[in-house]
C-alpha cells in the first residue's frame, strides 16, 4: 500500500528560490523597470535623447495620473471604463468654454481659463458623482454602470464637437502652461509627481485612504464599524473622475485643441497599470508608488517600441497580451504563496 | 481599570449625559414586541426581552432559534418590524450599527467584522481612527492598540496582517475591538468556540471586570458548563418565540435543554438501529497540505453513524472536505469498500459513491437563481438515466426528482420553483436530494442541521435513519453536541488538527468529548497557528 | 434576496401591477416606443421598415446570444466586437486572395473564408476560455486584452483599410439570397438561435452552464467539469461572434477593420436588457432575442426620427443603466 504523497509546491530547486528571493528583496516591477532602462541606454543610443526623455516623461506623467485614480477605485473593488470617456469630454468642454469666452471678452484670459478649467473638471466631478452614486445606491455592477457613462460620455462629446477638433484656446493656456518647461522639465511632470505625493498622503496619512482600503478588503466590516460606506465608494468615483478630467487639461493644453478622440488607449492603459502594479481587482489592495512605477514602466515600454519602429497595431496586441499576463501571473504568485503558507 | 474612557469624538460628553439621566434605571436594554420577518420565515416572533445594568444574560437556544437575528436587532444591524426598544430609557428608533457603538452598544459576532488585509490595530481602531482633519495619529493608535491587547492579557502583535492570523487571535482581535472604546452593552456571540481553556479564562475573569463596572452583557452560547457559571440571567429562544427568562440558580441543565428543544430531548433525536458492517470508508494518517488535520485515523462502517465531534476551526470538517477532494491533501491513504484510491476529485468520490454534504447551503450547496429540479440533478447528470451521452432526459429527470421530492416532504413539493425561494429547512433537502438522485454509500454531512427549525431537523434525522437502512456509511461532522452525542454509534473527537479520541457505547457523553477539547492546552497554544482565511472570507 | 415570498402572501393590486409590469416591462415598452415613435414619424410602423427591423435584429440577435451563452456563467466578453472586426478583415483577405491567385472555385473559396473566419473565433474563445478557466485571470481584464489583441490583428493584417471586392456570390449567400422568400440572415439567425436554445435547455453542458454561473462553489462540488465546460463557453460565444461577422461581412460586401466598433456595447445591453443576469445563472434565447429586438427597434426609430447619432449613443447608454436597475428590482436588490 503506498501513500498518496502530493507534493507540496513551495519545495523548489534551490538557485530558483535565490533569484526569487532577490526579486522579492528589490520587488519585481522595480527589477523589470531596471533592466528595461539598462537595456535601452546600452542598444539604443535615441533613448538617452533630450526630445526623447521629455516624451517619455510626459506620457508616463499624463498616465500616472488617469491609473492612480483608476486605482482608487479598483481598491474599492470597482473598475472605471468612462475616464477614456471623460478625458475626451474634457478635452471638448475645455477647449470649447475657452474659445467661446474668448470671443466674447478677448482681454479677460484669465477668467476664460479659469472657466475653461473648471468646466473641464466639472465634467470628471459629475461623470464619477453619476458613477459612484449608481454603485454605491442603486448597487448596479461597475462595470456597467461606467460602461452607460463611457457611451454617454463619448456621445455628448461627439455631439458637441462633430468629432472635429475645437481650437482657439488662449496662449498663455498652451504655451505658457501646456507647452511649458520648469526647471528643466515639462510642467505635466510636476504635476504628475505632486499628485503621487497627494494620494499617497491620502492613502497612507489619513482616514479617507483608510475607509477607501477598508471597503475594498471587506464592506461588511467597514459598515458595522460605522464608515459611511455610500460616500467614500462615490469619492473614489469622483476622485477618480477629475484626475481624468486633469489628465485630459494637460493632453488639451499641450495639444493646443479640444479633440473628442483623444483618449487613445488610456483607459486601458490605466488598469493595465494598475494591475500590473500588482493592485488587486478583488480590491483592498494597492499602492500608488507602485502604480507610479508601472506607469513609467508602461510609458517607456511604448517608447522602446517606437523607436524599435515596433507598429502601433502590434503595440496594442502587445498591450494585450501583457495585462492578461500581469493579472495571470499574479494569481499564479498567489496561489503559490498561498500553498507555501499552508505547506 | 477596563474600559478605558476613550477621548474620541465626544463620545465621553454623550455617555455622561446618559450615565446622570440612567443611572437608577434599573434596566439597559429594554426590548417589547420584537418581531422580524424574513422571506419565509418569522424569525423573531414579538420577543420580549431586557438587560440589566451589570448582568450577564445569557441567550440560550437552538441554531436557528432567533438568537442571531435578536442580537442582529440590538446592535442594529437591521431593524425589527414591529416592537419597542428601550434603550438607557429612551426610545431608539432606526438604529444603525455604527449609531450602536457610539451609544456604547459593542457586538463580537461569530462572523467578524476585519478586513483581512489590514493590520491588527487598523482594523481595531477602523471607523474611529484618532486623527486631525482626516490625518491619522499612528503612532498614538499603535500605541494604545498595544496597551489595550496587553490589558486583555492577548498574545497579539498589532502590526501583523489580520488575513495571517488564526481563527483564535481574530476572535481576539473582534473582542478587543468591541472593547476600545466606552462600552456599555457587549455582546458576545459563541467567543469561546475558538478559544484555547486559557484563553477561555482570561475572557471570563474579563467579564467578570467588566460586569463589575456595570456593563451589560448579552452572551450567546450552546455550552452548558460556561453558562451555569457566568450567567446571571438566562433566556430560552425557540423557534423565534421566547420562551422562557430564568434566573441561572434556579434551573437545571436538563430543565434548559428540554426549554430549548420544546420536548424531551428523547423525542427530539429519534432512537437510530446501528448496524455496524463492513468498512465502507477507511482514512490512515491524513494530513493536509494546509496543515489544519494532522496525521488523522479513522473509519466509517455500513450501517452506523459515525460523529466527529470538535470545536470550530479543530479541523473537521477539512478532513471530510478533503476526503471528497476539496481540500489538498498532503500524505496519508483514503480506503473506499477496502481499496485504496488516489483520485481525490468530486467527479470521481461521486462515482465511486461519496458524497459530500456542506454546511454552507448557500455558499457551496445551491444555485439559488436555479429551480429545485436542476439543483437535485446537479450530481448526477452524468448518469444514463438523467442524460444520454450530453442530451438530458428531460423526462424521465422530472420523474425522478419529482419521487425524490416528495420523499423528503419538500414544501411546497414543486421541482420548478428557484431554490432561493424557499427556506432554510427545504434548501437543506434539496441538497440532501442529491444523495438519492445517484447510488451513494458514503454520506459526508458537515453540520447538517445548521441553520433549518426543528421539524425539518427531525426530517433530516429520520432521513440519515432511512439510509442506514439502505445499508449507508454515515459520516457526521457537527458543532453541536446533543446532536452527535445522540445520534453516533461511534464518536470521533477532534482538537487541534489531530484525533485526539474514540468514544463508543456510553463513552459517548458531554463530560467525555469536553474532556478532550480541553485536555492538552498549553497555556499559549495559540501559536499553533491555522490560517482562517476562509473564514474572514466568508465574512466578506 | 428580499423576493417576496411566494407562499400565501397576497399582492395589493398595485403590487401585481407593478409585479406585471417589471416581468414584461420590455414588451410593453417596446410597444409604447413604436406606437410613440408612430405618432411622429408614421413610416416607423409601415411592413417594410418592420420587415428592416427583423432583418436587422437577426444580426444583433446572434451577437446577444454569443454573449449571453458567457453572462450566464457570470462573466462577459469584451472582445467580442473585435473579434467580428478581425473574422471580418481575415475572411475577406482569404476570399480575395484566392481570388486573386486565379481560383475560380466560388465554393472552395467561399468554404475557405468561412473556415479562416470560425478559426480564427476559435482561436479567440480558447485564449478566453483558458485565461478565465484555467489561468484564473478574470472575465472582464482577459477579454480587455483581447479586445485589444483582436482589434490589433484586425488592424494590422488589413492595414487599417476596408478588404474590398469579397466575393458577390458570398453575399448572395449569406445576405440578399432567399429562401422561400425569407431573406437568409434571418435564416441564419433563426437556425443559430434554435441550436443554441437546444444547446441551453437540452444537453448537459447547456444546464451546467447555468449551474456554473448560479454557483460555482457548488458546480465544483457536484462534481461538474467547470473548467472545460467554461472554456467551451467562451469559445460557443466567440464562434457565434464568428458566424455574425460573415453574415455582417456578406452584407457589407467587404472586410471591415471597424466592423465590430459597438457590436460589444450593442449584445451587452441586448442581452441585459432580455432579462440576461450579470450575477449568473439567468437568462436564455427569449430574453437575447427579445433585448436585441428592443436595441434594434430603438436605434430603428430614433434614426428614422432623423434622431443625431451621437444623442443615440447617448440614450443607449442612458438605457443600458435603466436595465441593470431594472434588473436589480427584478432579482431583488441586496
Amino acid at each position: 500500500m503506498t501513500t498518496v504523497a502530493i507534493e507540496p509546491a513551495s519545495v523548489a530547486q534551490p538557485k530558483l528560490a535565490l533569484v526569487s528571493r532577490a526579486l522579492r528583496r528589490i520587488g519585481f516591477l522595480p527589477a523589470l523597470l531596471i533592466v528595461l532602462i539598462v537595456l535601452l541606454v546600452l542598444f539604443e543610443p535615441r533613448f538617452m535623447g533630450m526630445f526623447n526623455i521629455f516624451n517619455v516623461a510626459r506620457n508616463s506623467s499624463a498616465l500616472l495620473i488617469v491609473a492612480s485614480g483608476q486605482m482608487l477605485v479598483l481598491v474599492v473593488g470597482g473598475f472605471d471604463l468612462s475616464v477614456g470617456a471623460v478625458i475626451a469630454l474634457t478635452s471638448v468642454v475645455t477647449a470649447k468654454v475657452m474659445a467661446v469666452m474668448l470671443e466674447g471678452a478677448p482681454e479677460d484670459v484669465t477668467l476664460a481659463i479659469i472657466a475653461g478649467v473648471a468646466a473641464g473638471m466639472g465634467c470628471g466631478f459629475v461623470t464619477g458623482l453619476i458613477n459612484g452614486a449608481c454603485v454605491a445606491f442603486l448597487r448596479i455592477s461597475p462595470f456597467m454602470v461606467t460602461l452607460g457613462t463611457s457611451s454617454i460620455a463619448t456621445g455628448v462629446a461627439l455631439l458637441l464637437t462633430n468629432g472635429i477638433p475645437v481650437y482657439g484656446m488662449p496662449d498663455a493656456f498652451v504655451k505658457d502652461f501646456g507647452r511649458a518647461i520648469w526647471f528643466g522639465l515639462p510642467m505635466p511632470v510636476y504635476v504628475s509627481l505632486s499628485i503621487l505625493v497627494l494620494v499617497w498622503i491620502m492613502q497612507r496619512r489619513t482616514t479617507v485612504g483608510r475607509y477607501i482600503h477598508a471597503i475594498g478588503g471587506n464592506v461588511q466590516a467597514a459598515m458595522v464599524s460605522g464608515v459611511n460606506t455610500n460616500f467614500y465608494l462615490i469619492l473614489a468615483y469622483t476622485l477618480c473622475g477629475m484626475l481624468a478630467s486633469l489628465t485630459s487639461l494637460l493632453l488639451t493644453a499641450r495639444l493646443g485643441s479640444g479633440q473628442a478622440t483623444m483618449s487613445g488607449n488610456l483607459m486601458l492603459e490605466s488598469i493595465a497599470a494598475g494591475v500590473i502594479a500588482g493592485v488587486s481587482l478583488r480590491g483592498g489592495v494597492g499602492r500608488v508608488e507602485m502604480v507610479a512605477l508601472s506607469a513609467l514602466f508602461l510609458s517607456i515600454l511604448t517608447n522602446a517600441m517606437n523607436l524599435l519602429k515596433v507598429n502601433s497595431k502590434i503595440q496594442t496586441i502587445f498591450m494585450g497580451i501583457i495585462v492578461v499576463a500581469a493579472v495571470a501571473l499574479d494569481e499564479l504568485a498567489k496561489r503559490r504563496s498561498r500553498s507555501a503558507r499552508e505547506g | 481599570m477596563f474600559p478605558a474612557p476613550a477621548p474620541s469624538r465626544g463620545g465621553g460628553r454623550f455617555t455622561e449625559a446618559v450615565n446622570s439621566m440612567n443611572e437608577h434605571d434599573g434596566n439597559l436594554l429594554e426590548l417589547t414586541g420584537i418581531s422580524k420577518r424574513f422571506p419565509g420565515v418569522l424569525a423573531l416572533d414579538n420577543v420580549d426581552f431586557d438587560l440589566r445594568h451589570g448582568e450577564v444574560h445569557v441567550l440560550f437556544g437552538e441554531n436557528g432559534a432567533g438568537k442571531s437575528t435578536l442580537i442582529n436587532v440590538i446592535a442594529g444591524t437591521f431593524g425589527p418590524d414591529s416592537g419597542r426598544f428601550l434603550y438607557q430609557g429612551r426610545e431608539i428608533r432606526k438604529l444603525t450599527p455604527h449609531q450602536a457603538r457610539v451609544m456604547g452598544i459593542s457586538p463580537v459576532f461569530q462572523e467578524f467584522s476585519l478586513v483581512p488585509e489590514m493590520t491588527v490595530d487598523e482594523n481595531l481602531f477602523l471607523g474611529r481612527e484618532r486623527s486631525r482633519f482626516t490625518f491619522l495619529n499612528k503612532r498614538a493608535m499603535r500605541a494604545k492598540a498595544r496597551e489595550v491587547i496587553a490589558e486583555l492579557g492577548f498574545n497579539l502583535d498589532p502590526t501583523r496582517k489580520v488575513g495571517s492570523l488564526s481563527r483564535a487571535h481574530q476572535q481576539m482581535v473582534e473582542i478587543a475591538k468591541a472593547l476600545l472604546t466606552d462600552v456599555r452593552l457587549l455582546i458576545l456571540d459563541e467567543p469561546t468556540a475558538s478559544l484555547t481553556e486559557a484563553e477561555t479564562i482570561k475572557l471570563f475573569a474579563l467579564i467578570d471586570r467588566l460586569r463589575a463596572q456595570g456593563v451589560g452583557i448579552i452572551y450567546v452560547s450552546h455550552r452548558m458548563g460556561e453558562i451555569k457559571q457566568i450567567a446571571d440571567r438566562i433566556s430560552v429562544l425557540r423557534d423565534g418565540r421566547k420562551i422562557a427568562t430564568v434566573r441561572s440558580d434556579e434551573i437545571s441543565e436538563t430543565e434548559l435543554v428540554e426549554l430549548m428543544a420544546g420536548r424531551k430531548i428523547e423525542v427530539l433525536f429519534p432512537h437510530v438501529d446501528h448496524r455496524p458492517a463492513e468498512d465502507l470508508l477507511e482514512v490512515r494518517n491524513l494530513t493536509l497540505a494546509s496543515g489544519s488535520v494532522k496525521d488523522v485515523t479513522f473509519h466509517a462502517r455500513a450501517g452506523e453513524i459515525t460523529g466527529i465531534a470538535g470545536l470550530v476551526g479543530c479541523g473537521k470538517s477539512e478532513l471530510i472536505r478533503a476526503v471528497f477532494g476539496l481540500d489538498p491533501v498532503e500524505s496519508g491513504t483514503v480506503l473506499l469498500y477496502g481499496k485504496e484510491t488516489s483520485s481525490f476529485k468530486p467527479t470521481a468520490m461521486l462515482r465511486a459513491g461519496v458524497c459530500y454534504f456542506p454546511s454552507d447551503r448557500v455558499a457551496e450547496g445551491l444555485a439559488l437563481a436555479r429551480p429545485v429540479r436542476e439543483n437535485v440533478s446537479m450530481a448526477a447528470l452524468d448518469l444514463p438515466e438523467f442524460a444520454k451521452g450530453q442530451v438530458i432526459r428531460r423526462k424521465e429527470e422530472k420523474k425522478t426528482i419529482q419521487d425524490i421530492v416528495d420523499r423528503l416532504k419538500l414544501r411546497p413539493p414543486q421541482i420548478e420553483p428557484a431554490v432561493g425561494r424557499l427556506s432554510g429547512g427545504n434548501r437543506q433537502k434539496v441538497v440532501l436530494g442529491r444523495g438519492l438522485a445517484r447510488e451513494i454509500r458514503v454520506f459526508l454531512f458537515d453540520e447538517p442541521t445548521v441553520g433549518i427549525d426543528v421539524g425539518a431537523k427531525l426530517e433530516v434525522y429520520e432521513l440519515m435513519k432511512l439510509l442506514l437502512e439502505m445499508g449507508a456509511a454515515i459520516v457526521l461532522v457537527s458543532s453541536e453536541l446533543p446532536e452527535v452525542l445522540h445520534l453516533s454509534n461511534r464518536l470521533y473527537v477532534m482538537h487541534h488538527a489531530r484525533m485526539v479520541a474514540e468514544l463508543t457505547g456510553q463513552d459517548i457523553n458531554e463530560q467525555a468529548v469536553l474532556a478532550c477539547f480541553f485536555r492538552e492546552d498549553a497555556p499559549n497554544a495559540g501559536s499553533d497557528e491555522v490560517p482562517a482565511e476562509r473564514a474572514v472570507a466568508s465574512a466578506a | 434576496m428580499s423576493e417576496p415570498s411566494a407562499a400565501g402572501a397576497k399582492l395589493s393590486s398595485g403590487q401585481a401591477l407593478a409585479a406585471f409590469m417589471v416581468r414584461h416591462g420590455l414588451i410593453i415598452a417596446l410597444v409604447v416606443m413604436e406606437i410613440g415613435f408612430a405618432i411622429v414619424e408614421p413610416l416607423v410602423l409601415s411592413p417594410g421598415n418592420l420587415l428592416n427591423i427583423i432583418q436587422q435584429t437577426s444580426y444583433i440577435a446572434v451577437f446577444a446570444a454569443a454573449q449571453m451563452v458567457v453572462i450566464v456563467t457570470r462573466g462577459f466578453d469584451l472582445s467580442l466586437g473585435t473579434t467580428v472586426s478581425a473574422v471580418s478583415v481575415a475572411s475577406a483577405l482569404v476570399m480575395t486572395g484566392m481570388v486573386a491567385n486565379g481560383s475560380t472555385n466560388m465554393p472552395v473559396i467561399m468554404l475557405m473564408g468561412m473556415l479562416t473566419g470560425l478559426g480564427l473565433g476559435l482561436a479567440v474563445g480558447l485564449f478566453n476560455g483558458i485565461c478565465v478557466s484555467v489561468l484564473n485571470v478574470n472575465a472582464f481584464v482577459t477579454t480587455l486584452g483581447s479586445l485589444n489583441i483582436c482589434f490589433g490583428i484586425a488592424t494590422t493584417i488589413s492595414d487599417g483599410r476596408p478588404v474590398f471586392d469579397v466575393p458577390r456570390e458570398f453575399s448572395g449567400l449569406l445576405y440578399s439570397g432567399t429562401i422561400l422568400g425569407v431573406p437568409a440572415p434571418v435564416i441564419i439567425a433563426i437556425v443559430v438561435l434554435i441550436a443554441i436554445h437546444l444547446m441551453l435547455t437540452w444537453t448537459v453542458f447547456g444546464r451546467s452552464l447555468y449551474l456554473i454561473g448560479g454557483n460555482p462553489r457548488a458546480a465544483a462540488l457536484a462534481g461538474l467539469p467547470s473548467k472545460r465546460y467554461l472554456t467551451t463557453a467562451y469559445v460557443v460565444c466567440s464562434l457565434l461572434a464568428a458566424v455574425g461577422a460573415l453574415m455582417l461581412t456578406a452584407r457589407t460586401g467587404s472586410g471591415e477593420p471597424n466592423l465590430g466598433g459597438n457590436v460589444t456595447l450593442q449584445s451587452i445591453a441586448a442581452a441585459v436588457i432580455g432579462g440576461v443576469s450579470l450575477r449568473g445563472g439567468v437568462g436564455g434565447t427569449y430574453a437575447a432575442v427579445l433585448g436585441a429586438l428592443f436595441v434594434t427597434a430603438l436605434s430603428n426609430c430614433m434614426g428614422l426620427a432623423r434622431i443625431d447619432g451621437y444623442i443615440q449613443q447617448i440614450i443607449l447608454g442612458c438605457v443600458i443603466i435603466a436595465a441593470i436597475f431594472v434588473d436589480r428590482l427584478r432579482t431583488g436588490a441586496r
